[in-house]
């Protein structure tokens, strides 16, 4: 089902938590909110599910305007961070419980509900576990019972609030991908809010990416890594080198190096330049480029990190495939930017 | 882990032995001596007399007045209490903290004073006074003037019970039963409470005991009518004062053993439902 929200504010005393959201999810579509923390983010997914209420704006699901409507009509899946599981009932009874309230007249009979059950137990591969208590599961078995609970209600659209957060490195991961086979097999709209930058480009087919209440990008994954649209998103995805330089006839000028700019056309003047670890080479000083200091080598693996520091004390890092034999802390050198991103400053 | 001397944060085992004797030196001294003392000088004149004690007619009325009182205002508290608790850890309006402070009033006031605010309302002289007589109802020197004071005083057990119970519960449960399609109602019922039910059983039982067992705010308002609007807390402080020592501890004897009947009830609730204790929480 398709969701939209139009112009949405929400204000919670003084703060303004979000400030005219307008954004489209496609029927089927896996859509990450992407922003740190007090970006609004979760807030938007809870005014999606009707748990918080929008002080202006629309919301409407499958083109039906949803906005007044509570969440139990909205037929919405929600999955919260810390699972949100029913402590005092089973397994079997948290997932068969949407099924189990419903009024008597849409109530499915005791053994479809239990057939249900079943099946969705075998869907988050859990199969022998409905009987345990929430209490007696590991983090990532309750964050799987929780999304088999909000699928049991064969929801129009499912929610998950940072669905990963409480887990560690490695059932992050496996979870992850298992999240995204279980969408691909239902093809239920889905939307989920991460801090997560490689878990958003990893797991989702747009990334919305949230400031302060407002959306700074809408795009594919492939789109928000390699043209950010704003100074944040390029440095909210993580690891870029920030450096002054010029926009000059439409083109960037660092430290004498001139490239076409890979961010959104500027105009001229001042600018705030993103270049990744990975985007510089070395030259011998002299070269134009920015010149620095190596203060420190570390090999990993394939690759080398160089930490730097420029002249005014800045530290850029830069990894390279190889680094020149004899290389050693102390070294002049004159890191040459291949690519760049850059904004107005 | 008794002979393990290496243990971080082990105490010397004198220290252990001298604070355990302590806590219960403590606890036999203001427990169970006085508790006991209850029963032997009940008992002082014999078991015939303890038992006439307890059966005369107006032992028997105010036993009958302590558990009808007691009958009301409990069922009546749990629901107040279970209300405001609800409304106060799950939802946000304007003027929560005043409410809050108004459920701690009764624990804050006298009952002295509780008592006589219902004496001021709705006794002859009072707000109400003149209009309860026109309709013949006597609320003062009566059985629901005995109630009144009673869920006034013990108001604050069940609320108090449940309030920081649910508050670190937080909502998300019942935000997950909405979005699954339940009422309000329904979440409240399958969710809310029964989260809440071993806090809930405790607050009874505490609210119980008080209800029986209170004195001040009764006393107040009861007018002492023997065989009429006389508790069994009552009935003791005028045997008392009567000098009939065997007599008033044979019925407080009584009082303990309902106090004591609640506790072995909410025991025996407990080793039932060990399992479901077992599996709740984190």
């Amino acid at each position: 089902m398709s969701v939209t929200a139009s112009a949405v504010i929400k204000r919670f005393g003084a703060f303004t938590a979000l400030d005219g959201i307008s954004l489209a999810a496609r029927e089927g579509e896996f859509l990450a909110l992407l922003g740190p923390s007090g970006s609004g983010k979760t807030t938007l997914l809870r005014i999606l599910a009707g748990l918080e209420f929008p002080d202006s704006g629309s919301i409407s699901i499958g083109g039906v305007d949803m906005s007044d409507r509570p969440a139990r009509d909205r037929q919405v899946g929600f999955v919260f961070q810390q699972y949100a599981l029913f402590r005092h009932m089973t397994v079997a009874d948290n997932i068969g419980f949407g099924l189990t309230v419903r009024p008597r007249k849409t109530r499915p009979p005791r053994a479809e509900i239990d057939r249900r059950v079943a099946e969705l137990l075998e869907l988050v591969q859990l199969p022998a576990l409905g009987g345990r208590y929430p209490a007696q599961l590991s983090g990532g078995q309750r964050q799987r019972v929780a999304l088999a609970r909000a699928l049991a209600v064969e929801p129009r659209l499912l929610l998950l609030d940072e669905p990963f957060g409480a887990l560690d490195a490695k059932v992050r991961k496996d979870l992850r991908r298992w999240l995204r086979a279980v969408h691909d097999r239902t093809g239920l709209t889905s939307i989920f809010v991460t801090h997560d930058q490689e878990e958003a480009l990893d797991l989702a087919d747009r990334v919305v990416v949230m400031d302060h209440g407002r959306i700074e990008q809408i795009d594919t994954p492939e789109q928000v890594w390699e043209r950010p649209a704003t100074a944040f998103v390029c440095d909210f995805l993580g690891g870029a080198n920030r450096v002054v330089a010029h926009a000059v006839a439409g083109q960037i000028d660092i430290a004498g190096v001139r490239l076409p700019n890979r961010a959104p056309a500027m105009p001229d003047g001042p600018a705030s330049a993103f270049i990744r670890p990975h985007e510089f080479a070395l030259a011998a000083p002299g070269a134009a480029g920015i010149a620095v200091v190596l203060r420190r080598i570390l090999r990993t693996g394939a690759q080398a990190a160089l930490e730097t520091e420029t002249r005014d004390g800045s530290v850029i890092e830069v990894t390279i495939a190889a680094p020149p034999e004899g290389l050693a802390p102390g070294a002049a050198l004159v890191l040459v930017p291949q690519t760049v991103r850059a904004y107005p400053a | 882990m008794s002979a393990a001397p290496a243990r971080p944060t082990g105490e010397p085992r004198w220290l252990r032995w001298l604070l355990i004797t302590v806590a219960l030196m403590f606890l036999g001294l203001n427990l169970a001596l006085p508790l006991a003392a209850v029963f032997v000088e009940g008992l002082r004149k014999g078991v015939a007399a303890y038992a006439a004690a307890i059966t005369t007619p107006d032992a028997v009325s105010a036993l009958k007045l302590t558990l009808t009182v007691a009958a009301i205002a409990v069922p009546l508290n749990i629901v107040i209490g279970l209300a405001a608790s609800w409304a106060i850890a799950k939802f946000d309006f304007r003027f929560k903290s005043v409410l809050v402070t108004l459920i701690d009033l009764p624990f804050s006031v006298s009952p002295v004073v509780s008592g006589l605010i219902y004496v001021l309302l709705f006794g002859l002289q009072g707000w109400f006074g003149a209009a309860l007589r026109d309709q013949d109802i006597q609320v003062i020197f009566a059985v629901p003037g005995l109630v009144l004071a009673t869920i006034f005083i013990t108001f604050p057990f069940v609320a108090r019970e449940l309030i920081p119970l649910m508050e670190e519960q937080g909502r998300e449960e019942e935000e997950a039963a909405l979005s699954l399609g339940a009422s309000g109602l329904s979440t409240f019922w399958h969710v809310t409470l029964p989260n809440v039910r071993w806090g809930l059983l405790y607050g009874v039982l505490l609210c119980n005991a008080r209800a029986m067992g209170e004195f001040g705010a009764v006393s107040v308002v009861s007018g002492h009518i023997r065989g009429r609007t006389n508790t069994l807390p009552l009935h003791i402080e005028i045997l008392y004062n009567e000098y009939n020592f065997a007599a008033a501890f044979a019925v407080a004897s009584l009082l303990a053993g309902l106090a004591l009947v609640t506790l072995v009830l909410k025991s025996l609730l407990e080793w039932r439902f060990a399992g479901q204790l077992a599996g709740r929480g984190h």
